[in-house]
């Protein structure tokens, strides 16, 4: 150990621990248990994703962005569909365009109710966090139901959709929805009211919206400091022009006023979700699109769940892109970690780490029922049942 | 419409530095820069408080060797992107392989600085002034010189991409 | 109060301390994560996974990081679990009357008990580990804090029984009104005191494991780790024995015991499921601000009780 009376203790975080669940680096110098100073290390699941984009067609592209994140992989694919729909000129059947929204929609309900979890844990907070993530398992369910898996549903090809929504489905989605709705109240109502996660969140890691916009804060974390940036409502995207959302925005900046920005979203999710599932556009789902797309670059931005997503695509005019540059909301959101940290205590900083939402790939399984060759022959809920009863 | 308003100051303020600006999307106009004028493009966008930096990307610009012309002569073209509203700018630099550089935007913008560092790392790009230079996406045992994101990177000992 | 004589070995290593502790300790352990896990909606573990733990932490290497005085690391688990089974020894056990006692014995327990605290602390400054650091710093922060209001609480009934030998203050709390009742905050206080003790959640700041891993343990491994593991759930069943022994109208037979230290541990699951980790300044705060002052605004009122109004009514 090094002794010595000027250096500075450094408390490393990450890239293993068990405050996060993705590989990142931090180091927070300390001065017993302040924070005076931070660093970030990023890249430790850098896959090179831009780079073998250039070597793939679109469709297969489509498929690869989809993987860039698992935990928003809905957005990825849209804005990947939507820059080279625009690219090839094509417009995409009204129909296809709602179920879009749907399911980023319902993207971002299991987004932020495992965020809401996962903030909660860093607090110390595990009972929020089980039920929390007990009631995601809801909306889990639902995508199941409409696309066949749980996390990556794929729902997107280039010029349309891949799956239609039926009168039995739609049912089933607003009965979880109310379900959903009542519980979220009560999170919201626990998040404003319960005096120890009140100590922990009010008036910490206070972001002004001048620092919000210097450091280029997006999504929730910008909003909840008062900074009015929404691409659904700066520059609505696939369906949202015909099922416009209300932006929720917060001008206190601190955590609070981030839990509760992303909680308010949800109840902005489950209006514009029944809003569509009672305006459905009736047509088509998919247009046709060539495989050779004409040469071009498009700027395409979609909402991701914790903000801005932007994906500049540039064409040759054959059926793999020139370049593919993606950026996602987490990576603009960093800054404002390390400018903030500084001054707070040691013990805030797992929350404030994951009060912007870092993209942390999500830890669901997907369970194969016919995996390796071996049919099982279970159905979902005979496996449910056996981990139920194997675990008990 | 907000967007057409926006895009027409956007031509306005950054006419003085500007090549010849076109509108590249009807939504994006895209603004060709010598890269002694770029800071002072940047400058001109903070000061007036159009937009924000929504990203910096690179796209990597071989010379076409049928045209006879080595390898080292290539350029990276860089390109800022603005956005206010649904109004984008583009505002692009080319960089050659060799020599060639830009400045620093950070002091104007600090968020720059995850952005400059992909294209020291990714690209080659030298940005003269930037504050960090450490590695952000690449492990520390990359080696030097080697950038992924030029077309001519087609992976280690001959393994494809 | 059943009063069972052993030989000494049979008391030291079997029953009360020893084994059976050990056992009960475990059986504690199990109930205590049993109930935070359905309190939490979660199935929770199998009776046997504490002592699974157990086998499988002794059966692992132990690891001894560089950087380490190796005695210390070695010796300090041992301490740990040495001084929660001495304080047991002191204590109505099962209802029955302590294996040992003697006028003054719930000072040296309580001491015994914060031995096992001191050990921790010590153990994670004893290792260069950064996150071992804070979390030594930690506890012994939190050592402070809660040590003071839960004395406190504990000398409530003590005062009112008029001895500090702790066989004596359970007869007295046999024989008389239940003291959670005469004397609710002090119950309230010693509970809480209770949890900061044992670094349950919200208390858990020492071992927060999303900042500092596990805190002062960091570093421990195997039989290290499996020992300062099995001194904490020995020092939850002291711990509740002596608080439902004061407060909860005293230990007169096993059936009691149980009854009243299962009650009690449902209260502090519950707790512990109900909250956000508290930072540790939020600790201090609480414990210096509100534990400590209630703890003697309580005891002044029971010596005032006891030495003016009582000879006044009951002359």
């Amino acid at each position: 150990m090094d002794l010595e009376p000027n250096k500075k203790f450094v408390v490393p975080i990450g890239p293993q621990h068990p405050a996060l669940k993705e590989p990142g680096h931090f180091e927070f110098a300390v001065d017993g248990e302040i924070v005076t100073g931070a660093t970030v290390r990023l890249g430790f699941v850098h896959r090179g994703i831009e780079k073998s984009a250039e070597s793939r067609t679109y469709v297969q592209n489509l498929y690869l962005m989809e993987r860039v994140c698992g935990i928003c992989s809905h957005v990825h694919g849209t804005a990947f569909t939507i820059g080279v729909e625009h690219l090839a000129g094509v417009t995409v059947p009204p129909r296809a365009n709602a179920i879009r929204v749907l399911v980023a929609e319902l993207e971002r309900i299991h987004s932020h109710m495992l965020w809401l979890g996962v903030a909660a844990h860093e607090g110390g907070f595990d009972t929020l966090f089980m039920y929390s993530w007990r009631d995601r398992e809801k909306v889990m369910d639902i995508l199941e139901e409409i696309s066949g898996n749980r996390v990556h549903y794929s729902a997107n090809v280039i010029g349309g959709v891949k799956f239609d929504i039926s009168e039995e489905q739609r049912g089933k989605i607003l009965s979880s929805l109310d379900f959903l709705e009542e519980r979220t109240r009560h999170y919201l109502k626990v998040v404003n009211e319960d005096e120890t996660f009140l100590g922990r969140t009010v008036g910490v890691g206070i972001m002004t919206r001048e620092q919000a916009e210097s450091l280029g804060a997006v999504g929730p974390t910008a909003r909840a400091s008062g900074v009015e940036r929404d691409i659904r409502v700066d520059a609505p995207y696939a369906g949202y022009e015909q099922f416009p959302v209300r932006m929720i925005t917060d001008t206190r900046g601190d955590l609070h006023a981030r839990f509760v920005v992303r909680i308010e979203e949800l109840f902005e999710a489950y209006r514009v979700i029944r809003e569509i599932l009672d305006h459905m556009p009736e047509g088509e789902l998919t247009a046709r699109v060539p495989r050779r797309i004409p040469a071009g670059e498009t700027i395409s931005r979609v909402e991701a769940p914790r903000g801005e997503l932007l994906y500049y695509i540039k064409s040759n005019g054959t059926d793999m892109p020139e370049r593919v540059k993606v950026r996602t909301p987490s990576l603009c959101n960093w800054g404002s970690i390390t400018s903030v940290a500084v001054g707070h205590k040691l013990a805030d900083m797992p929350m404030l780490l994951v009060g912007i939402d870092p993209c942390f790939s999500c830890n669901d399984r997907t369970i194969t029922i016919k995996s390796a060759g071996v049919d099982l022959g279970w159905t979902w809920e005979d496996l449910r049942q056996h981990g139920i009863e194997a675990y008990r | 419409m907000d967007t057409i308003q926006e895009l027409e100051r956007v031509e306005t303020l950054l006419k003085p530095y500007a090549g010849e600006m076109r509108r590249g999307e009807a939504n994006r106009v895209d603004v060709p820069l010598e890269v002694g004028q770029l800071k002072a493009a940047v400058k001109a966008l903070v000061d007036a408080r159009w937009g924000y930096l929504g990203a910096i990307a690179g796209v990597d610009q071989p010379a076409p060797v049928e045209q006879g012309g080595p390898a080292a002569n290539g350029h990276t073209e860089v390109i800022y992107i603005f956005f206010q509203g649904a109004a984008a700018a583009a505002l692009r630099v080319l960089v050659p392989y060799e020599g060639g550089s830009v400045p620093t935007i950070c002091d104007l913008i600090p968020s720059a600085t995850l952005y400059e560092r992909e294209l020291i790392e990714l690209f080659g790009v030298t940005v003269t002034d930037t504050p960090t230079t450490e590695k952000l996406v690449l492990p520390d045992d990359w080696p030097d010189g080697v950038y992924p994101l030029r077309k001519s990177f087609t992976g280690f000992d001959g393994q494809q991409v | 109060m059943n009063n069972i004589s052993l030989p000494p070995l049979v008391a030291l290593l079997v029953f009360p301390g020893g084994l059976f502790l050990m056992a009960l300790g475990l059986a504690y352990e199990y109930i205590d994560r049993k109930l935070v896990a359905r309190f939490q909606n979660r199935l929770g573990p199998r009776w046997f996974q504490p002592l699974a733990d157990l086998v499988k932490l002794l059966a692992k290497e132990e690891i001894i990081p560089d950087g380490v005085h190796r005695g210390l690391f070695i010796i300090l688990p041992v301490i740990a679990v040495a001084g929660a089974l001495t304080a047991a020894l002191y204590t109505p056990l099962a209802g029955f009357m302590p294996a040992y006692s003697f006028p003054g014995d719930l000072v040296v327990t309580l001491y015994l008990l914060s031995v096992m605290t001191l050990s921790m602390g010590l153990a994670g400054a004893n290792t260069a580990d950064r996150f071992s650091l804070i979390g030594a710093t930690r506890t012994l922060t939190q050592l402070f804090s809660y040590e003071a209001p839960f004395l406190l609480a504990l000398l409530g009934p003590a005062i009112a029984a008029g001895s500090w030998q702790i066989s004596t203050i359970n007869l007295y709390a046999e024989n008389n009104r239940w003291m959670i009742f005469t004397q609710p905050v002090g119950f309230i206080v010693a509970i809480i005191g209770l949890m900061g003790k044992l670094e349950l959640p919200p208390f858990d700041a020492p071992e927060a494991e999303t900042e500092i891993v596990a805190g002062a343990l960091t570093e421990y491994s195997g039989r290290g780790y499996a020992l300062f593991r099995l001194g904490k759930d020995i020092e939850l069943v002291i711990g509740l024995t002596l608080v439902s022994a004061f407060y909860l109208g005293g230990l007169a037979n096993p059936l009691e015991f149980l009854l009243k230290t299962l009650a009690l541990l449902l209260v502090v699951a519950a707790l512990q499921s109900l909250f956000a980790r508290l930072r540790i300044d939020q600790t201090v705060g609480l414990w210096w601000r509100a534990g400590a002052i209630l703890g003697l605004v309580q005891l002044a009122v029971i010596i005032a009780g006891s030495s003016w109004l009582r000879p006044l009514l009951f002359k």
